[in-house]
């Protein structure tokens, strides 16, 4: 085995939690990882919805929730680092936990999901301040993101089981990889929470330095 | 070669480089770390929880909560916290380091199981999920109880039911009944005048036919005028009506109206800019009127009415603010518009073959007008005035009419004793509403009923309502009420909202409801100092604006469904809605 493989495998490790064992430090979660985490499927899930450059060089997984404030507040430098940086490619993980409104905030972004406006409705909900917002203010907000309420009513109807399933999906994936609240982002094989722009900027770069040592 | 030794060595450089990269970032203890929790019964038997969090970290006082297993809340009484406000988090309390809360003896039995759960944040910028714990009451200890999973409480089909409100036809014919009874306002007058001014310049040749095409147009015109505020209330969406009613576009509105007053009056004339009213009518003048004119014309007079019919049309307005979507309040503000020109058509129709021309009844109606005017005028004031100020300034319109047609009256002396007397009448009950200021009355409506002594109106409950002005007054008032266990109205008030006023004394007072206000708990939830606390109020129900009126089941703690008023109510409606919530 050479360096190169090590580093590749260490690489893959790392996303999938196995990182916690060799350097728990870093992720500051109990080093026991007792089950099977599949990497692959917290990256590639091809129902989670996308964002930025689909043939990135760095993957960030976004693990969010509507009513999170810490969420609310980075939401703008993540738009921005995937932005400007163009080398990102940002799967956003709906995990909704700290509210049973959130549940609802989820529900209808992974719905316009089948009309391609989950950005618009993603941002619609971050974009409204606060913690402790009400269905009714998320629907409201929905509602004037321009987004096709009929179409968004039928599928929430007809696709409400494969809507279940993907939540509950991101829900077994944050609590297999021992998150513990919100938000949590996944860059490249580092794990962290709330960070400004320049917080993204200097670990998307580490994410990738590493990539460019192999 | 030397592989384990090689691996080892690669994933400590790689750690190493990690920590050096994400040094700023957050780690995550698990929230049962983070947050720990105490019991202990007091001397008193009172149970005593302490929270403790590790510096850093924060609980939302809010988010203490103690419950039985089925969901009964057990009232806990929680210190005041830190006051932190930030965008990102609205107003809230929280508690660093540590707090403790206490449930009463009596509320906390020496044996059974009772849930108790709590929320808190990192100030690095981490929210842990809600923390849930049971507790035996006899032996004090406490267990991770399942957390029920949020996404097991909402299930995905709760959603859809609630996404599109009513079919749009309907919304359309109930805007249009509305407009219809708007129509029978005062509101509609000064229409009236700019429309027969319209059709007067159309001569002696106007037929049924032309009247109904100006009118119609003038009318559409109106409806379109709306469809644009329409658009303008889903677009600016939830603070319409509070921009509405602020008291500097009340005292604009106000000095609107009192302009319009004195040009009734005749002091000076109210009329298109020439060159506009040339191209207006030049064109056809044989044919009196262009229908440009009129569609004109009738944009404008909506805009000018717009003042006078704001408490309903601001109803009106929050309902389409509330939908948020685009198409459907301009359509619903269009047959709102429709609605209240529809009287108007027929009268363009039917009413222009027996209009006089003009002469002295036009100098009268328009004097008349102007009174109705100021009226309008102190009317929006009012709002913002103090009560005996506007009781006083009404006193002083009434007198002021009543001389004024009064002694019309007398310089005509072919005029018969009737309006005469009706002139005196008035002026004496503008006498009497001075007096009534003066020994600090109020409200001149509800003085009509002491005058005549039969008092159809009960007096508004005031025992037991209480007032609240901030979400810590509120959950205090909530708890309070909901250990009394009867069903919870919250009412969703302001001084400055008149349609609150008129549902306080057209629905409230009503016999029928009166009665059974006393078997209900009132809070009411006072936004007329508008700020962040009430705004979070607002939020917590999504409450768009007063007048919302809605209940909450004292046993869940929730919101009944369907039992929620927004805007204006009847007392039927009501009725109905205090039936839901099984009062």
């Amino acid at each position: 085995m050479n360096r190169r493989t090590v580093i590749t495998r260490f690489a893959r490790l790392s996303a999938s939690g196995i990182l916690a064992t060799i350097c728990p430090a870093l992720v500051g979660i109990p080093s026991a990882l007792g089950q099977e985490v599949d990497s692959d499927a917290i990256l590639n899930d091809p129902e989670a919805p996308t964002a930025g450059n689909p043939k990135g060089d760095v993957t960030i997984v976004a693990f969010l929730d509507y009513n999170c404030p810490f969420c609310k507040k980075s939401a703008p430098d993540l738009d921005r680092i995937v932005k400007t940086d163009g080398k990102i490619r940002l799967v956003y993980k709906d995990w909704p936990i700290l509210t049973e409104a959130s549940v609802y905030g989820a529900q209808l972004a992974v719905a316009a999901h089948y009309q391609g406006q989950y950005d618009a409705v993603h941002h619609a909900l971050m974009g409204i301040p606060g913690m402790r917002i009400s269905k009714e203010r998320m629907l409201e907000a929905v509602k004037a993101s321009g987004v096709d309420m009929v179409r968004l009513q039928a599928d929430l109807g007809a696709r409400a089981d494969a809507i279940t399933a993907l939540l509950r999906r991101n829900l077994a994936q944050a609590d297999s990889i021992g998150l513990q609240g919100t938000p949590a982002y996944l860059v490249g094989p580092f794990r962290t929470s709330t960070l400004d722009y320049a917080g993204f900027k200097q670990i998307v770069a580490d994410a990738r330095a590493k990539q460019a040592a192999q | 070669m030397h592989r384990p030794f090689l691996a080892a060595f690669a994933s400590l450089v790689l750690c190493l480089m990690a920590l050096a990269g994400v040094a700023s970032a957050a780690t995550s203890r698990p929230a049962d770390e983070v947050f720990r929790l105490g019991v202990e019964r007091a001397a008193d038997r009172s149970l005593v929880l302490t929270w403790t969090a590790l510096p850093g970290h924060y609980l939302y006082r809010e988010s203490l909560k103690a419950q039985w297993p089925d969901g009964t809340p057990l009232p806990l009484v929680t210190q005041a916290g830190e006051r932190k406000d930030d965008p990102n988090f609205g107003l809230t309390e929280i508690y660093h380091g540590q707090t403790q809360a206490r449930i009463r003896a009596s509320g906390a039995p020496a044996t059974g199981t009772i849930i108790v759960s709590y929320q808190g944040c990192a100030e690095q910028g981490l929210c842990y999920p809600p923390i849930v714990k049971s507790l035996d009451l006899a032996t004090g200890a406490l267990a991770k109880a399942q957390p029920i999973s949020v996404l097991e409480r909402s299930p995905a089909a709760a959603a859809p039911a609630s996404l599109l409100s009513g079919s749009l036809a309907l919304t359309l014919a109930s805007f249009l009944g509305f407009g219809l009874l708007l129509s029978l306002t005062p509101c509609i007058f000064p229409m009236i005048p700019i429309l027969s001014g319209m059709l007067a310049q159309a001569g002696e040749h106007l037929s049924a036919r032309r009247g109904l095409a100006l009118s119609g147009v003038y009318v559409l015109a109106m409806a379109l005028a709306y469809a644009a505020l329409g658009v303008a209330a889903a677009l600016s969406g939830r603070n319409l009506q509070t921009v509405l009613q602020t008291p500097l576009a009340l005292g604009l509105m106000s000095v609107v109206f009192a302009a319009l007053a004195l040009s009734m009056f005749g002091l000076f004339d109210l009329q298109l800019p020439r060159s506009w009213s040339t191209r207006l009518t030049g064109g056809n003048p044989g044919r009196g009127g262009s229908l440009g004119g009129a569609a004109m014309l009738g944009f404008t007079a909506a805009l000018i009415v717009g003042p006078c019919v704001t408490p309903p049309l601001a109803a009106a307005l929050i309902y389409v603010a509330q939908t948020g979507d685009m198409a459907r309040g301009a359509a619903a503000l269009f047959a709102l518009g429709l609605g209240m020109g529809l009287p108007l058509v027929l009268f363009g129709t039917f009413g222009a073959r027996i209009l006089p021309r003009s002469g002295p009844w036009l100098v009268k109606a328009k004097q008349g007008f102007g009174f109705v005017f100021i009226g309008l005028a102190i009317w929006m004031l009012a709002r913002v005035l103090p009560a005996d100020v506007t009781l006083a300034l009404w006193g002083l319109l009434a007198i002021a009419g009543g001389v004024w047609f009064g002694a019309y009256a007398l310089i005509r002396d072919h005029l018969r004793l009737l309006p005469r007397l009706m002139a005196v009448a008035l002026a004496l009950y503008g006498l009497v509403l001075v007096g009534a200021a003066a020994t600090g009355r109020q409200d001149p409506l509800r003085l009509a009923t002491l005058l005549d002594g039969a008092g159809a109106m009960e007096p508004a409950p005031t025992a037991g309502v209480r007032v609240v002005s901030t979400t810590a007054a509120f959950d205090a008032a909530l708890a309070e009420a909901r250990a009394v266990n009867r069903p919870i109205l919250v009412d969703f008030t302001a001084d400055w909202c008149t349609v609150c006023k008129e549902i306080d004394r057209s629905v409230m007072r009503a016999p029928a409801i009166r009665a059974r206000l006393d078997t209900i708990t009132i809070i009411r939830a006072d936004l007329t100092v508008y700020g962040s606390e009430g705004q979070a109020l607002m939020d917590r129900f999504g409450v768009v604006g007063p007048p919302t009126l809605l209940f909450i089941d004292a046993g869940s703690g929730r919101e009944v469904d369907e039992a929620r008023t927004t805007g204006a109510t009847t007392v039927d409606a009501f009725s109905a809605m205090l039936a839901k919530a099984g009062a």
